[in-house]
């Protein structure tokens, strides 16, 4: 049997520092609210940007999202909802005007911008 | 009490309507945009969800029936929804591709393979992401904004049902499981018992 592999998550969030273990195919967010922290989240599909956050350190891989760009990993924007780490990882949370902002200015759809 | 921004008589630059749920801290233009993004998903969802996956529902005679009813109820709220921007002071893009980059949920184009059981799981979906963004709405404006609420309230008890139904379906086609929606079907296609027969706007 093959077990699991799971990932030390450190999130920065607006009232301080958290982190919890995620498991592979476990989305970072579902995680997160798993051990109490409830972060911003509308659509669950990796769509309204509501629950951007920025990727500190680590690596994450984005699992059925409907829009993610080249440009929004270079700048280091990631989808909690969606993401799965792949690493330990250090994210600082609650980005999602910020992700809102680099999108227009990139000509990317922005849902609610 | 919350304090109201001075409308002066015969001003057309400013409405009440909006100023005084503004006094009791609902973020207007963020409404707005929430709106506008619910509105593109509503318009989307007539068109992918229901229009192109019902057309690939053959055999499933059933099934298209209630893809119709959701179809023709998220083109209800669509239609509902589009007065009260433009009540607040907003307004649709000019250019459709635009509306539809704003959507706050997924377009969900026909899955492959087309199978029943990905055509249901995506409406499942859909109808999840649905109730999520009105649920964030009425958060937005409960206590607050009593006509917006009144209007989320209802576009979510349908996709409430709507979930219901999708969730019966795919139980019964994917796992052989019988998990009841509770409810029966709707009176004519597309009845939209809260969100038409109690209708504000449309006629």
């Amino acid at each position: 049997m093959t077990q699991e592999r799971s990932f030390r998550v450190v999130l920065e969030t607006p009232e301080g520092i958290r982190s919890f273990c995620c498991r592979e195919e476990e989305y970072i967010w579902d995680a997160s609210a798993a051990n109490g922290i409830v972060l911003p989240a509308i659509c669950h599909q990796g769509r309204c940007l509501s629950c951007a956050g920025r990727l500190l350190e680590g690596t994450v891989e984005h699992d059925h999202v409907d829009a993610y760009f080249a440009e929004d990993k270079t700048a280091g924007y990631i989808l909690l909802c969606r993401a799965l780490a792949r690493r330990d990882v250090r994210i600082l949370t609650h980005q999602e005007w910020k992700m809102r902002e680099h999108r227009l200015a990139k000509g990317l759809p922005a849902p609610y911008a | 009490m919350a304090t109201q921004n001075t409308v002066q008589p015969g001003d057309v630059t400013q409405r009440v309507g909006v100023e005084v749920i503004r006094a009791r801290g609902v973020d207007v233009e963020k409404l707005i945009k929430m709106l506008v993004a619910n509105a593109a998903a509503e318009f989307a969802s007539t068109y992918y969800y229901y229009t192109i996956l019902r057309m690939n529902l053959a055999g499933y005679e059933d099934y298209k029936e209630i893809c119709e009813d959701a179809r023709l109820e998220d083109r209800a709220h669509w239609e509902l929804i589009v007065p009260r921007i433009y009540e607040l002071g907003g307004h649709l893009p000019n250019s459709l591709p635009e509306f539809h980059d704003q959507a706050g949920c997924v377009a969900a184009k026909l899955p492959d393979p087309p199978t029943v059981v990905n055509i249901l799981t995506l409406l499942l979906e859909s109808e999840r992401c649905a109730i999520r963004s009105w649920s964030a709405v009425c958060d937005m404006t409960f206590g607050k904004d009593p006509r917006t609420y009144d209007m989320a309230a209802r576009i979510l008890n349908e996709e409430i049902e709507h979930e219901a139904w999708f969730i019966e379906l795919l139980a019964h086609e994917r796992d052989g499981k019988s998990i009841p929606s509770g409810h029966f079907r709707r009176g004519e296609p597309g009845e939209a018992p809260y969100s038409k027969n109690r209708r504000f706007y449309n006629p």
